[in-house]
């Protein structure tokens, strides 16, 4: 009763600075909302493509039209299809895309349906309509209308057209997934691909419970044995839609706690400011009788609810701001509410200590504080030695008398600024990632199909061009793997006599047959380590490899075991699906590739090799967006110190000019204050993000199962230009109060 | 009749570094219900350290405090806090009001502290401010009171919960004559209703409003003098002490 009084009173008073302590809280709760949404949308598009289109968690494909029976399996709520699918090529602008054609109704289905994005969905009055995935028609660059021409397995052309462009969570996007997608009526099919041999079934299961489809996947497995020719979970789709997601997850968790941190450390200045500046008021309301815990509680309450109120309403903003971008749906629950719930307790860690300080003051009111003790002898003698003006000496003095409040204040620059340094080393790793596109597995910047070609007139062209350093054939097969209810990738490429350039970062590359380079994520799938023997399936024939090293592997989630061609059964290997091909340094992939289609007027296939930093580039921006914050963060940290240093030195400032002070002197006094700690708390920022950035991101890489050994530190030069711009915008802002303070007229009083 | 206050042997050290710095050394007082006492000596006689140990504000190094009968040495920094509450009354030097309460809610808020209900805390600062003559000011904030008016208030706001003794750390140290005068008539006032009142003053003046002057050299009792009081006195003869 008497305390909401108290603390009634307190804010009234203080309209202003409890206003910008709530905005602060708000903005940085709103900003991380946002980052964690448009993360969450850009890099996992599969949670609202598959509530949208209603979409099945397993997907079968049979040889055969699956028994009904798999509707018995328990958990099963729907099945999708069976659809026939047939396997063509896509024929555009001069490329082959591998596609798979699926026949569907013209009614659209319960589950499972495509959503129409652009045009209209099969019409039975126009059969030669197809529907297009749109990652498949985006990589295509196909428009509602434009023709589509497909090649069947027979090699008979047929022209169909798009009628519609569908988003579909049924498989991953086109690239990283293949064959694309594309829907026609199932008469069109019949007609394409008459023989039902050539074609397979493909259903899809909704499930009652998604954690489910693990032990459904396997129940089908057996229920349909060898009519299984392969099959996938949500999981896998949603992981080849994930953009990189768990390296941007582990990124922004970090990102996150330490916005969390620097925003405690932000209220704790505020709150600890505040309690400092009314000590006197504490020990009063002591000796009125409130007891310790009542004080320390009152503090706690007052201090606790503006940064619980600043968490509400930025966690308002932030739902509000997103569900008006971006609908709805687009707001993912559980991050936000783990978010809004982790600053909360942040919130009342942060209040609880100067809280907890508040309650111990001393209850004798008129108790002088304690003079600091300053060490001016010491440094003024060094100072002397150096012949340095006074106010350089004196501000010097002002940084370290008080030592908690200057550790505070250095150290709540230093961690903003080492976040800043570690974002600045993903960026680098990023740049790293388009300049040395070798170092993380991208030896080849084209990869060659023959196309209408013999393989080997196809490598005969390659090897012919100017700019191309090596050729290197491969093939690419799914593997199952024992135990696994998936498939990965078994990427077949150069050969014991000419091993493809992998960046192995641990063991060696394969030398001869049977030997293996696998990437992180296979490794943690398997539960293999160098040096052991793997044993996989590939399409009937046992493959077993002895894995001698660990490379980097961006794609497929690292998911990947590399062999040399010759460890391939021939009838795998021979000839090879394509040729990769490395060119001389400083060539022009698109002109090589150019040349090459030129050179075999149009009937080669060939295609740049995708940069995982391209995929990768939603990261940029999230760094752009964190750093902004915490710069922010950074700078209501300096306000507080400063201002807290301001009400320690009025004193001293009326005593200074007493002495003779001029106010530039005085103003210089309190800037050198400021500004060697805002130097102290930048480089060791600086310091700690350098030592850490490394390890960091190699620690990311192998958790995305990319691996460790991509990490790589910002440059110097980018270094140096965020130290500068730091300590000179800190500056500039402690200089704002120090002109006023020097100008003002300070009142010798009693304290 | 228990004493309101009695000190056995009470000692006080401060240590600075590794120095002790005694401030009171074995000090014996009692205090009578009703008695108004005042305490002089010198700057560093130790007299506000042995006023802040009385109201617990200072722990002691040694020795007993009891207060009302009951031993309140013992007791912890919490439990000192809940007897300020209902039997001790400060007055400061500095008048310590909570500088972002109005009068009005700093003399309220020893009774919600008590446990009064907001109608009842109301109803005693009304009466308290009448009877100090601060009604019109209650809706102030204390820096735009005067120095007199704020120690009036800080006076209402130490006898809002009717303690058994009020203390008063040099209550007129940092008053003009004129207030001086002022204060000293209110606290003989309630001193003539019964208060007990404990005072530290270096003025002599000042001391001759109380009943008893203890004097402090050292932190050692060197005089313990009762006054007599030839009559009752009346407010307007503090003027006559000047």
């Amino acid at each position: 009763m008497a305390g909401s009084r108290w603390i009634k009173a307190d804010l009234r008073a203080r309209k202003g600075p409890a206003a910008l302590t709530v905005l602060a809280v708000a903005g940085i709760v709103a900003a991380l909302i946002t980052a964690v949404t448009l993360l969450e949308d850009g890099t996992n598009p599969w949670r609202t493509l598959f509530a949208q289109t209603d979409g099945a968690h397993v997907w079968l494909y049979t040889k055969d039209g699956p028994p009904a029976s798999l509707g018995g399996i328990d958990g099963v709520a729907e099945i999708a299809g069976p659809y026939r699918s047939a396997p063509v090529t896509v024929a555009h602008d001069g490329r082959r895309d591998p596609a798979a054609l699926r026949a569907m109704p013209a009614t659209p289905a319960k589950v499972a349906h495509p959503v129409v994005s652009e045009g209209g969905w099969l019409d039975p009055a126009q059969p030669d309509g197809v529907v297009v995935e749109r990652s498949f028609a985006a990589a295509l660059d196909l428009r509602v209308g434009a023709p589509f021409t497909i090649i069947a397995l027979s090699g008979e052309r047929h022209t169909l057209y798009v009628r519609g462009i569908a988003d579909s969570a049924d498989q991953g996007f086109y690239p990283e997934w293949t064959p694309g997608l594309a829907y026609v009526l199932p008469v069109m099919l019949d007609r394409i691909e008459p023989i039902r041999g050539r074609s397979e079934w493909v259903t899809g299961l909704r499930l009652d419970d998604p954690e489910a489809s693990q032990v459904v996947s396997q129940r089908a497995f057996v229920l349909l044995e060898d009519d299984l020719q392969r099959a996938y979970t949500w999981r896998e789709v949603r992981e080849a839609m994930e953009l990189d997601n768990r390296l941007l997850g582990t990124l922004l968790a970090l990102f996150g706690v330490v916005g969390l941190v620097a925003a405690a450390l932000a209220l704790a200045n505020a709150a600890g400011g505040r309690v400092l500046g009314q000590l006197r008021d504490l020990a009063t309301l002591k000796s009125m009788g409130f007891t310790k815990g009542q004080v320390a509680l009152l503090l706690l309450v007052e201090h606790g609810a503006l940064g619980l109120l600043g968490v509400a309403l930025g966690a308002a903003a932030g739902w509000g701001v997103m569900a008006a971008l971006l609908g709805p749906t687009s707001v993912a629950p559980t991050p936000v509410l783990a978010l809004v719930g982790g600053t909360a307790l942040v919130v009342l860690a942060a209040v609880g200590l100067p809280a907890w300080r508040g309650g111990r003051t001393p209850p004798i009111p008129a108790a002088p504080a304690a003079p600091p003790r300053g060490h001016l002898s010491r440094l003024a003698r060094l100072a002397l030695l150096v012949r340095l003006p006074p106010a350089l000496v004196l501000g010097t003095r002002d940084a370290f008398t008080r030592r908690v409040p200057a550790f505070l204040t250095a150290f709540g620059l230093a961690v903003p600024m080492m976040m800043i340094t570690i974002g600045l080393g993903v960026w680098a790793t990023l740049d790293n990632f388009k300049s040395h596109p070798e170092q993380v597995g991208q030896a080849a910047a084209l990869y060659v199909r023959p196309g209408k070609l013999q393989p080997a007139a196809a490598r005969r062209l390659a090897e012919g061009d100017q700019d191309v350093a090596a050729v290197y054939p491969g093939t690419d097969v799914n593997a199952l793997a024992p135990g696994e209810a998936r498939s990965v990738r078994v990427r077949a490429i150069g050969g014991s006599a000419l091993p493809y350039p992998f960046p192995v970062v641990a063991g060696r590359l394969y030398a001869r047959q049977g030997e293996a380079v696998a990437g992180q994520g296979l490794l943690d799938l398997l539960g293999a380590r160098i040096g052991d023997r793997v044993r996989l399936t590939v399409g009937g024939t046992p493959l077993i490899v002895r894995i001698v090293g660990r490379t980097v592997e961006p794609d497929q989630d690292g998911e990947v075991l590399s062999v040399g061609l010759d460890t391939l059964a021939a009838k795998d290997s021979v000839p090879p699906e394509y040729y990769a091909l490395s060119l001389k340094p400083g060539a022009d992939p698109s002109e090589v590739r150019g040349r090459l289609l030129a050179g075999s007027a149009e009937s080669l296939d060939v295609q740049v090799a995708v940069n995982p930093a391209d995929r990768l580039s939603v990261i940029r921006v999230v760094i752009v967006a964190l750093i902004a914050v915490l710069a922010l963060i950074g700078l209501a940290n300096l306000l507080t110190a400063s201002a807290l240093g301001l009400r320690d030195h009025a004193l001293d400032l009326a005593v200074l000019k007493a002495m003779g002070l001029t106010p530039r002197q005085v103003m210089a006094t309190l800037v050198t204050g400021t500004g060697l700690l805002v130097v102290l708390g930048v480089g060791a920022g600086t310091a700690a993000g350098m030592s850490v950035v490394t390890g960091l991101i190699d620690l990311q890489g192998h958790t995305s199962g990319v691996g460790a050994g991509i990490g790589r530190p910002p440059a110097p030069l980018t270094l140096t230009v965020a130290v500068v711009v730091a300590v000179g915008t800190a500056l500039a802002v402690a200089l704002i109060p120090a002109r006023r303070a020097a100008r003002a007229q300070v009142p010798v009083t009693s304290r | 009749m228990t004493a309101v206050v009695r000190t056995v042997n009470l000692v006080k050290i401060y240590q600075d570094g590794a120095v002790p710095v005694p401030a009171v050394r074995g000090v014996d007082l009692q205090v009578e219900p009703g008695e108004f006492v005042a305490i002089m000596g010198p700057s560093g006689s130790g007299k506000s350290t042995l006023v802040h140990m009385l109201g617990g504000l200072d722990a002691r190094t040694s020795g007993e405090i009891w207060l009302d009968g009951k031993r309140a040495d013992t007791l912890s920094e919490s439990a000192w806090a809940l007897l300020r509450r209902k039997k001790i009354g400060f007055v400061f030097q500095f008048f310590n009001l909570v500088a972002n309460m109005t009068v009005g809610d700093n003399v309220e808020l020893p009774a919600l502290l008590a446990g009064a209900s907001p109608k009842v805390a109301r109803n005693r600062r009304e009466s308290l401010l009448a009877a100090l003559n601060l009604t019109d000011r209650a809706d102030a904030a204390p820096a735009q009171l005067s120095g007199g008016e704020q120690q009036r208030v800080a006076l209402a706001r130490a006898l809002a919960n009717e303690p058994a003794l009020l203390l008063a750390d040099e209550p007129t140290g940092n008053l003009d004559s004129r207030n001086t005068r002022d204060v000293l008539r209110l606290l003989g006032d309630v001193h003539k209703k019964g208060q007990t009142i404990v005072m530290v003053t270096h003025d002599a003046r000042v001391a001759a409003l109380a009943d008893r002057v203890v004097s402090l050299f050292d932190g050692e009792i060197v005089d313990d003098g009762r006054i007599t009081r030839r009559r009752t006195r009346t407010a307007g003869e503090v003027i006559d002490l000047r």
